[in-house]
């Protein structure tokens, strides 16, 4: 890529000036690039911390908070219960998702885009909303509190992430491959299989990772419908937040914050690699 | 060659589009009728959010945490996106890793660091009177200044994308134009830069009210009583007063309100806006 414009403008003043207005523009820009990365930085020391007030810099770092945490049954239960949802969700989301792609883009109206936005409208309905309306419907139903109830209403917030990513992934494979591999005569399932799946396999894969991402850090509707027997991981965090302050928090967030990233260093490197 | 939708289309899309209807569609369409009809049809919930004080101040918080939201997310963003595009790509590459890695991280994770820095023993403050700045805590939290920190906070990096789109947009051989025209960098960037990023502002700045508009945790956790917004006076009817038809009336509201400035966003945007490298 070469260099953008912007770097190219030529200030008329002399070096000195433009040096001002580089290293300028780098100190607004990096302050506002590091405000952003503040949360994330600041919790990881907190979490070693041994003692009940907060330090930045623990006078006596160790693994206390992290060991509480794992020898918690009531957190344990919390966790068990979060990474079952997530994989459920990742399960069904990437499934549903995967289908949704394929059936889209064989349609070549503008049908298409009326589809689209149909099938990825559950990320811009505020959670709240969607919150309210699913927990109205489940309890009418009696799945309020159940793990499936939570893997079906985590499903819809992470469908449209998997449905974007395969779409992506469709788009940029030459479909004429399918139409051989048919008139050899392999049935659609076999061209599935042999064709098209090797083609997006990396974009099923990365949608299944924000699947579960999704599902592992969802909280607003969780809060909802999740009742008081089954409270994930995010839910029991909220509650601590809201009801008892306890210094076991920073390093829970941490993991969370690591699970994340986890999850997301694959999508990053083939993002770059895309 | 036209293809037309045939059976396996059908097939392929039919699961999907059923599991939506049944867990996404109803629902909401439950929620919209429920607020009209309680049982017989009833505009008392509507009525009810207009006349009550209250409930006009609730709107009023929510649209100006919005909108002041806005405004920082482009002033703080603007900087960002155009440092960010005046770097090499590769520099880029590496930086843009601190837009997009928070934002996949736990909202709720990054509300709570922003509590426990903002809070009056919190880092900020032990910081601040540290450094002989100030004699006492300030009140950094539970008010709206917490919140519109902990908000610009997360919601940035949906500035930050697509002005940084709109600022690579823009060919080199304007800036060459400019500047052989006599245009120093302080005129280029008000006669060139600024008026060709404006799509790039005004995609960002929608995109960000739209979801400040429904934003739960953060006013929540970091807002007093006087910043609750429309999301919170929904959870409180639904979950403290039972009030249903009520928090159903309010949810339409969000609802529509959300959905027409989407419309908005795509309507005056599309085309406009090269496809932004957003996840």
């Amino acid at each position: 890529m070469p260099p953008s414009g912007i770097s190219r403008i030529r200030f008329r003043r002399g070096r000195l000036k433009r040096l001002a207005a580089r290293g300028l523009l780098a100190v607004l820009g990096g302050g506002v690039l590091a405000f952003l990365v503040v949360p994330v930085i600041a919790v990881i020391p907190m979490s070693f911390s041994s003692s009940m007030v907060f330090e930045l810099i623990p006078a006596a770092p160790g693994l206390t908070q992290y060991r509480r945490f794992f020898a918690s049954p009531e957190w344990m239960d919390a966790l068990g219960r979060s990474v079952q949802v997530a994989l459920g969700t990742t399960v069904v989301a990437t499934m549903l998702g995967t289908l949704a792609a394929l059936g889209l883009v064989r349609i070549r109206s503008r049908w298409r885009t009326v589809l689209e936005a149909a099938l990825i409208s559950a990320r811009i309905v505020p959670s709240i909303v969607f919150a309210v309306a699913a927990y109205f419907v489940f309890s009418l139903v009696g799945v309020v509190g159940t793990i499936a109830g939570l893997i079906l209403a985590h499903s819809v917030l992470a469908f449209p992430f998997v449905v974007v990513l395969v779409t992506s992934a469709l788009d940029g494979f030459d479909r004429s491959l399918e139409e051989a591999s048919q008139s050899l005569g392999a049935g659609p399932i076999r061209t599935f299989f042999r064709i098209t799946f090797p083609q997006i396999r990396l974009a099923v894969f990365g949608g299944a990772l924000f699947a579960f991402n999704v599902s592992f850090d969802e909280v607003v509707v969780t809060l909802f419908i999740s009742g008081v027997r089954s409270k994930t991981l995010p839910v029991k965090v909220w509650d601590a937040i809201n009801y008892e302050i306890t210094p076991i928090l920073p390093a829970i967030s941490t993991l969370i914050i690591l699970v994340s990233v986890v999850l997301l260093t694959p999508l990053l490197l083939y993002r770059r690699r895309a | 060659m036209r293809r037309r939708p045939d059976w396996s289309t059908l097939i392929l899309l039919g699961p999907p589009l059923a599991f939506l209807l049944v867990l996404f569609a109803v629902p909401l369409a439950r929620v919209v009728w429920g607020s009209f009809f309680a049982p017989e049809l009833t505009l008392e919930h509507y009525r009810r959010m207009w006349t009550v004080p209250v409930y006009g101040r609730v709107f009023w918080i929510t649209l100006k945490v919005s909108a002041l939201t806005t405004l920082f997310c482009i002033l703080l963003g603007y900087p960002a996106a155009y440092f960010l595009a005046s770097v090499s790509a590769r520099t880029r590459q590496a930086l843009l890793l601190c837009v997009i890695v928070p934002f996949f991280l736990s909202v709720l994770v990054r509300n709570y660091v922003w509590m426990v820095l903002l809070q009056r023993t919190g880092l900020v403050n032990q910081a601040l009177v540290g450094a002989g700045l100030i004699a006492h805590p300030l009140e950094l939290m539970y008010n709206e200044l917490g919140v519109l920190i902990a908000m610009v906070n997360m919601l940035l990096p949906y500035m930050i994308f697509p002005l940084l789109s709109a600022l690579l947009a823009i060919s080199p051989e304007l800036y060459h134009a400019s500047s052989s025209l006599g245009g120093g960098a302080i005129r280029t960037f008000w006669r060139v830069t600024l008026p060709l990023s404006v799509p790039g502002i005004a995609a960002g700045g929608l995109l960000v009210f739209i979801v400040a508009l429904g934003f739960f945790i953060t006013p929540a956790l970091l807002g007093g009583p006087k910043q609750m917004m429309i999301s919170n006076l929904i959870e409180f009817n639904v979950r403290q007063v039972l009030n249903w038809p009520f928090a159903f009336a309010l949810a339409n509201v969000l609802l529509c309100g959300t959905l027409l400035l989407y419309f908005a966003y795509i309507r005056v945007l599309e085309g406009r806006l090269p496809k932004a490298g957003f996840p």
